[in-house]
């Protein structure tokens, strides 16, 4: 029964994802007159194959072997289904019957209803397959999983952000160090306020204290105050100050 | 090209399409992060970043996540104005897909990730909302004041792909820990993965599962 929901879910997920890629890729062909949705490898990687739909399946099959494997290993289908997988099988299936481009991959809506196709196909394979795993191989992946992504959302997140934002230059090392601190002290993690001193550092680089980066920097402000005092930091601060102070001055 | 200048009137190529089509990949995305919450599978993201909501799943803190995703999310609508190519790897699998879930976890709205129709309806809003800004940013920079500014965009997508790559090694250290029949088998399956050329975590994960399944951790 579990396993029926799943699959009418997948079918449902991958006839949306496929739908919007398909069209999505077919209109990169005509940006920027017209907005395109993808990717510029996912451009390239289309026309290089252009016009054979032998290169284009083999192209999408290389991706679907690791798009699987990485499925059973964790459940994440990498992002390569919706950029690589679908568009590339879609545009294989419009090709066989008519090898002219302009009017199979560069088409909205012939590639949005056969990446619909192609969509649900995947979606349902990649799903209902790794479903089907017994739990105990799933639980050793937990284990080996859980504890390294806890590592790297901890600790290695932080340092790379710290450090890239150190590497940017002065002004956003400086709002990176004082937003990450802070943010590590208040919302336990440092990335949040790493993220947002890189953004107001190289905003001010780019085009100094005008309005927006005034209103941005008062917007985090207040960002930093009311999840302080949602997550009562602010009691938690003062009796941390009161308890521990030396006993010189009690 | 004729033809497409023709043609721009047309649904298929409209401009106000586009909120559409970037709605209906956001639905299926966001949907896809309601399969992986619930049941473990079918999130449209790499490993190292579903590996993060995971995390935030078992640890009950999201900030990491949220702010990674809505990062990514960020740079690529400006991007994506800009050029005419909207990334759905950054702005939809990251930012729809990750980080709105992450934020909204964080914030203890737990229904619209539970309830399959309450995310594919969320999702649609999203990716609507993505579309329609990227539009309305097109018309202005077209009217000549162009932005000048990408805010560090690249800094914080360099940092959070270089954070994705220590996902594979940390992984094979996590299994050593677990026991070293578990250990041996993701070293070989990472080892088999670096061979064929695919990312080294798929294959660690792949080769402790093997091993665990053979010798299992009591």
């Amino acid at each position: 029964m579990g396993i029926l929901i799943i699959a009418l879910k997948s079918i449902i997920i991958g006839g949306l994802c496929g739908f919007g890629v398909g069209a999505g890729a077919a209109r990169m062909f005509h940006a920027p007159t017209c907005q395109g949705m993808g990717a510029f490898r996912t451009l390239g990687e289309l026309n290089s194959c252009e016009g054979d739909p032998a290169a284009h399946f083999s192209f999408g099959l290389g991706f679907f072997f690791n798009a699987w494997a990485s499925s059973v290993a964790s459940g994440s289908f990498t992002q390569d289904v919706d950029h690589r997988i679908i568009p590339n099988w879609a545009a294989a299936l419009l090709m066989l019957k008519n090898r002219n481009v302009s009017q199979t991959l560069h088409n909205p809506k012939k590639m949005a209803f056969a990446s619909m196709l192609v969509g649900i196909l995947v979606v349902l394979f990649l799903n209902t397959t790794t479903s089907a795993i017994p739990e105990t191989l799933k639980t050793t992946a937990t284990a080996v999983l859980v504890p390294a992504a806890n590592l790297l959302v901890a600790t290695v997140m932080p340092v790379i952000f710290w450090l890239a934002a150190i590497d940017a230059g002065r002004r956003s090392g400086f709002w990176g160090t004082l937003f990450g601190g802070l943010a590590q002290l208040v919302m336990g993690n440092a990335v949040p306020g790493l993220v947002l001193g890189i953004l107001i550092g190289k905003g001010v680089d780019d085009s100094g204290w005008n309005r927006v980066m005034k209103i941005m920097l008062v917007a985090i402000i207040i960002l930093f105050l009311l999840s302080g005092y949602f997550r009562g930091f602010d009691m938690k601060m003062i009796k941390a100050f009161q308890t521990s102070l030396s006993y010189w001055f009690r | 090209m004729n033809r497409e200048i023709a043609s721009t009137k047309n649904f298929w190529y409209a401009d106000w399409s586009f909120p559409l089509f970037c709605g209906i990949l956001s639905a299926g995305i966001f949907a896809g992060t309601h399969m992986f919450y619930l049941y473990g599978v079918g999130a449209f993201n790499e490993i190292a970043f579903t590996a993060m909501l995971k995390s935030g799943m078992t640890t009950g803190d999201y900030g990491a996540v949220a702010a990674f995703g809505a990062s990514f999310l960020f740079a690529r609508v400006i991007e994506g104005s800009l050029v005419g190519i909207l990334d759905i790897g950054g702005a939809l699998q990251t930012g729809i897909g990750l980080g709105v879930p992450a934020l909204l976890l964080a914030g203890g709205y737990t229904f619209v990730i539970e309830n399959f129709i309450a995310s594919v309806i969320t999702g649609l809003i999203l990716g609507a909302m993505i579309g329609l800004i990227i539009i309305l940013i097109r018309k202005f920079t077209l009217n000549g004041n162009g932005v000048g500014s990408t805010f560090g965009a690249d800094v914080m997508m360099g940092a959070g792909n270089a954070s994705g790559r220590f996902l594979g090694p940390m992984i094979i250290l996590s299994a050593m820990v677990a026991s070293i029949p578990i250990g041996l088998g993701s070293l070989i399956g990472a080892l088999l993965f670096y061979l064929w050329k695919k990312p080294i975590t798929g294959g660690a994960i792949l080769g402790a599962m093997v091993f665990g399944g053979l010798f299992p951790i009591v």
